[in-house]
């Protein structure tokens, strides 16, 4: 137990610390944001440096240089699935950002009821993603809803294989990924000035030509926002392919899985996680870089037309 | 010219039918959405999952999953990374917030950079980078690796959220506190905090949903010691498909349900969703 002298020495003592604190902004800066710099330094910077380096490895440290790894990735197996990966990541990033948009626009200028509806797409989100893939084996598998359906209602006869195939993995990421998609769309359409979509019409705009000139253009950021949120989880994805794609649809994040809690090869595997790397963060540059240009061209024809 | 005679019909017909439109493409995409949750919860009263529909229904399933040692303790496996990894991410995410909204320090873009990174690299990269990391200093997804993982992953949406409360909140509100003699830690505690809440609680119930959730990062950096109940939910679909595994999923439904349930009596849904 403290007596009362022992607590008002602690509180002086405090109350001096709060002091030199307080008369240090840059102490006090360093002190809030330091943790979580030194955490993100430690635990994300750092460790993807020891991957580069473990890429360019023979072994576990200590080990020779080589650009061995490098050279595997460009045997046409892995080409092979370097190309499927591509196709099937674009693919989902395409469909998702296209039904996203129009989920969101639906739900801020058709809905009343847009509350209840972001609640059904958030909670989707908050679920498992593992059980949002198990669901898709219930529907997808031999015996399975899907089949069932096509049955009764006649399109098809007998089971069909929906199972480990390219489309099968499709359909599950962009379904994981939609409501995630939906999120940034739904917040750049619903933030978006109004009155603008209200003035294209008085000007004689109808709906359409009032979306494609002033709600596209205007909610390009949220675009690009759920574009990069898809496409960088697509092409590292490797529970979905996984589980619906099995050997009928390896992607790229698979092989990695399997160099290190299989092949037990860390210096491939290292290689194929730096290369992924490169590729998303190109992708992501080249995405921002057609970004920027658009604003750039597009400058002089909205001055022109003012 | 020309193309206004084919747009212009469309266009009226967009404008009479606004609301059925709406509704029409609204609804196939909540099917889309749901359908697939709506199978899971059926299923996990069927007999067995490989055949649809199922011909007999039972709640054996619900028994064997409350008997299952292994699942429990999956969970509290979970309960215990999650429930400590959250409040870490969620203070260090007000810190942050605190600092960014208030000062101009050096380095403040690339800092914002740094959060926003395991953003852009896929959940794969550094779940295998954190494990060689981890490797290098011998360890073997000991708890508290596991934990700076889920830390890791939860912080930079933690930050997203919390940020904003601190970015609209009215900082005269602050100077009144200090100019009435309140010394900066009363201040935050009686004036600051109160009024982000909501954005801080929002934040901390994705957090703790995410960390729940989180599978990647677990998946590589636990090695044979930590079982979260996504790890031990993979490990089962690898080897059999069971209405026990709908039942179990069922768990997650309802965490899930349970935290935007919460989210959304203390906080309003658009704060939830929109970061």
């Amino acid at each position: 137990m403290a007596t009362k002298t022992e607590q008002s020495t602690i509180n002086e003592y405090s109350q001096s610390v709060l002091k030199y604190i307080r008369d240090r902004p840059r102490l006090r800066v360093l002190l809030l944001v330091g943790p979580t710099v030194g955490l993100l330094v430690a635990f994300v910077i750092v460790p993807v440096l020891i991957m580069l380096w473990y890429a360019f490895l023979t072994g576990l440290p200590p080990a020779d240089y080589t650009l061995e790894n490098f050279a595997r990735i460009f045997d046409p197996l892995y080409l092979g699935i370097i190309w499927d990966t591509f196709l099937i990541a674009t693919g989902t990033t395409i469909f998702t950002v296209a039904l996203g948009y129009t989920l969101a626009y639906s739900m801020v200028r058709f809905s009343t009821k847009t509350t209840v509806l972001l609640l059904l797409v958030i909670l989707p989100f908050w679920t498992n993603y593992i059980v949002r893939m198990y669901a898709w084996i219930n529907i997808l598998q031999a015996d399975g809803v899907l089949n069932w359906a096509l049955n009764s209602v006649g399109i098809v006869e007998g089971s069909q294989r929906f199972m480990f195939s390219h489309e099968a993995v499709l359909v599950g990421l962009i379904y994981v990924w939609l409501p995630l998609a939906v999120l940034p769309f739904y917040a750049s359409i619903k933030t978006m000035d109004e009155d603008l979509i209200e003035a294209a019409k008085d000007l004689g705009a109808g709906p359409l030509k009032a979306f494609f000139t002033v709600t596209l253009p205007m909610t390009k950021n949220g675009i690009y926002a759920g574009l990069i949120l898809v496409a960088v989880p697509a092409f590292g994805a490797f529970v979905t392919p996984a589980l619906l794609g099995g050997t009928g649809s390896v992607m790229i994040g698979m092989v990695i899985d399997n160099q290190f809690n299989q092949a037990f090869n860390w210096n491939f595997g290292a290689a194929l996680g730096v290369f992924l790397t490169l590729v998303v963060l190109a992708s992501l540059l080249l995405a921002v870089l057609a970004g920027v240009e658009d604003k750039i061209l597009k400058r002089p024809e909205t001055e022109g037309e003012t | 010219m020309n193309i206004n005679t084919v747009i212009g019909p469309v266009e009226r017909f967009l404008e009479d039918h606004g609301k059925r439109v709406g509704f029409l493409i609204l609804l196939p995409l909540f099917l889309f959405l749901w359908l697939p949750i709506i199978v899971v919860a059926f299923m996990s009263f069927a007999d067995s999952v490989l055949v649809f529909p199922p011909e007999n229904f039972t709640l054996e399933f619900y028994h064997i999953f409350l008997d299952n040692s292994q699942a429990w303790s999956a969970i509290f496996t979970s309960l215990q990374v999650s429930l400590v990894a959250t409040p870490i991410a969620v203070a260090l995410a007000i810190m942050y917030s605190y600092a960014f909204s208030k000062y101009d320090f050096p380095g403040k873009g690339v800092i914002t950079v740094l959060i926003a990174f395991p953003l852009v690299v896929p959940l794969i990269v550094v779940g295998i980078a954190l494990t060689l990391l981890f490797g290098m200093f011998g360890g073997t997804g000991s708890y508290w690796e596991v934990v700076i993982a889920h830390v890791v992953r939860i912080l930079p949406f933690a930050a997203l959220i919390i940020l904003p409360s601190f970015l609209s909140f009215d900082t005269t509100l602050e100077e009144a506190s200090k100019d009435l003699g309140a010394n900066s830690i009363t201040t935050f505690r009686r004036v600051t905090l109160p009024n982000i809440l909501p954005g801080v609680i929002a934040g901390g119930l994705l957090a703790f949903t995410m960390s729940f959730n989180e599978f990647v990062y677990t998946y590589f950096v636990r090695g044979t010691g930590m079982e979260t109940l996504p790890v031990y939910l993979w490990g089962r679909i690898e080897h059999t498909m069971s209405p026990e595994i709908n039942v179990i999923s069922i768990v997650f439904l309802a965490v899930a349900l349970l935290m935007v349930a919460v989210a959304v009596l203390i906080t309003d849904v658009e704060r939830i969703a929109i970061r």
